[in-house]
């Protein structure tokens, strides 16, 4: 039943995709964090005065020791060190828009039942949303970070002269760390919005329970990037394993019935 | 063949509704079996046991031979499946909707969207078919359900109330596509309805249910001759004789209650015999509208 499953990620993604305004809504947060803020910040570092104890403190840093100049050590800083945990929220603030309509949409608008009679149990179902939503995290996730590493190498070259590359941590980030724990997030998102009773009641639990304790554990995460970048990939894979399970197990206890509830 | 099959099937509500008492029935491919009852009656909850929508209290019921509540999934694949609570997509098109749904269903993209066009000719829905369904009327999406649930050709078909809010001449195609479906292509077709003219045009048996007990179910002769013990006979003749015991009720009309269609001959000899002229004779057939209410009326009774 793949091709079911296909066509159900299809359509729900098409629903939020075809709605411009929706969609560039999606998308305007995530370039704010990733284009306009990381701006003013290399613009700052430019343009204020050099000030020594600022510098003392930065050169007990490690990545001091190899760069030449301060502004390029803050600059890197903040490529390697910021950036990354705003790519830890952003796919989870994105999909939470879809995963809380995930079930509950579908009843609301009279065509949950209609769903259930296609030949597809409860959990491929489940699964398809989960998918869906978490899709459309990662599109918006990429388009993001493809423009903010544009916007920001160009910045440093016309401002600094120079490039600074992203350190591998990125690539532990964005194809391992944020893509798992995006996708423990629309688990839960999406259970609960098995669970709901309307749109609201979803939204505000997802945003009121579940984004809550995941932006605090993403936030918390500036220092284990400081760490070695072993850690992170051990990290990630719990994540994903974690991710997996709870897709695996979400939908374990529900009926048809408890769903048109 | 069974196609339908309903064993002592209950439901009782977690609030302690008896929606279904020991149901037991079964239906034959190519049966057109009308489900009729008011309101409440428990034909809707009937609909959901059997595409395992519900879980049974007790009994058991299956669908050419797979149990739906245990594998709901491959139940769907048999059947198609029409009810006021399944709706489609406002958002989408007449025909994106059922190209979606055929995908759901596992059809090829190209069968699929050749699937759903002849069936939008079919339900004369072609025009419509690039509108969004939000401008949809209420006919207009009931025939969309209908062509939804054939896209798969289901060997199994539930209709709950498949004409309400089709005009006059709608539901007349609709009759007619339901009747062919099932003697042309063999499916089953469970409908239900509280429409008892529309159900007696289309019908090839049914089952009397009220407040989740089946009444009676059989032929519609079958259950003419259970509410009605004897038939009819309406008369209308001059000098008849009084050794008839005929029903005056009218000059020159007469109504006589016989128990077979055998007596009517004989007894048009005696009033000819007797040098009476006879203008018509009528055998009164109750309706399935007269059926029910006599059925209804008699389970009252008791």
């Amino acid at each position: 039943m793949k091709t079911a499953m296909y066509a159900l990620i299809k359509k729900d993604f098409r629903g939020v995709a075809s709605n411009r305004r929706l969609f560039s809504a999606l998308l305007i947060v995530p370039l704010v964090l990733t284009i306009i803020l990381p701006s003013i910040f290399l613009v700052t570092i430019h343009f204020v005065p050099d000030n020594p104890d600022v510098a003392n403190l930065l050169s007990l840093l490690p990545e001091a020791a190899g760069m030449e100049s301060l502004e390029l050590t803050l600059s890197s800083m903040i490529l390697n060190y910021i950036l990354p945990v705003f790519f830890m929220m952003i796919p989870i603030m994105t999909a939470s828009i879809m995963a809380a309509s995930a079930f509950v949409g579908e009843k609301e608008r009279h065509t949950l039942e209609t769903l259930l009679y296609c030949p597809l149990t409860l959990k491929q179902i489940f699964q398809a949303k989960v998918w869906a939503s978490f899709l459309l995290s990662m599109v918006v996730s990429l388009i993001s970070f493809t423009a903010m590493l544009l916007v920001m190498e160009t910045e440093l070259f016309f401002l600094m002269g120079k490039l600074i590359l992203p350190s591998v941590n990125w690539l532990v980030v964005m194809l391992l760390l944020s893509p798992a724990i995006s996708l423990i997030a629309v688990t839960l998102i999406v259970r609960g919005s098995a669970k709901a009773q309307s749109v609201e009641e979803s939204q505000q639990s997802a945003v009121f329970l579940i984004l809550p304790l995941i932006l605090l554990i993403a936030g918390q995460f500036t220092g284990v990037l400081l760490m070695n970048v072993w850690i992170l990939l051990g990290l990630g894979i719990v994540c994903v394993a974690l991710a997996w399970i709870l897709l695996q197990k979400s939908m374990g206890r529900f009926t048809y019935e408890k769903l048109l509830q | 063949m069974e196609t339908v099959t309903m064993q002592a099937l209950s439901k009782t509500y977690p609030g302690g509704k008896e929606a279904l008492k020991q149901l037991s029935l079964s239906l034959g491919a190519g049966e057109v079996f009308g489900f009729l009852g008011p309101n409440g009656a428990g034909k809707t909850t009937t609909v959901k046991l059997l595409t395992g929508i519900l879980a049974p209290s007790s009994g058991c019921c299956s669908i050419m031979g797979i149990n739906p509540n245990t594998q709901p999934e491959k139940a769907h694949l048999l059947s198609g499946i029409v009810t006021e609570h399944a709706q489609m997509y406002d958002n989408l098109s007449g025909i994106e909707n059922l190209i979606f749904y055929a995908a759901a269903f596992g059809l090829a993209q190209k069968d699929g969207k050749q699937r759903a066009e002849s069936l939008l000719k079919e339900l004369e829905l072609t025009e419509a078919k690039d509108r969004k369904l939000a401008t949809y009327s209420t006919g207009m999406r009931q025939r969309l359900s209908l062509a939804r649930a054939l896209l798969h050709r289901p060997k199994v078909l539930f209709l709950d109330e498949p004409t309400s809010g089709l005009d006059p001449e709608s539901a007349q195609n609709v009759n007619q596509m339901i009747r062919n479906l099932a003697h042309k292509e063999g499916i089953t077709v469970f409908l239900c309805t509280h429409q008892l003219r529309y159900a007696q045009e289309i019908c090839t048996r049914y089952g009397l249910i009220e407040q989740g007990s089946l009444l009676s179910s059989g032929t519609i002769e079958e259950l003419r001759t259970q509410a009605f013990p004897s038939k009819s006979l309406q008369i209308q003749a001059s000098a008849v004789p009084e050794s008839l015991h005929l029903t005056k009720c009218g000059t020159n009309e007469f109504t006589a209650e016989i128990q077979d269609k055998q007596e009517i001959p004989h007894l048009v000899r005696k009033i000819v015999e007797a040098g009476g002229n006879i203008y018509s004779v009528n055998l009164v057939q109750p309706s399935l509208e007269d059926i029910y209410f006599a059925l209804t009326a008699g389970k009252k009774e008791d």
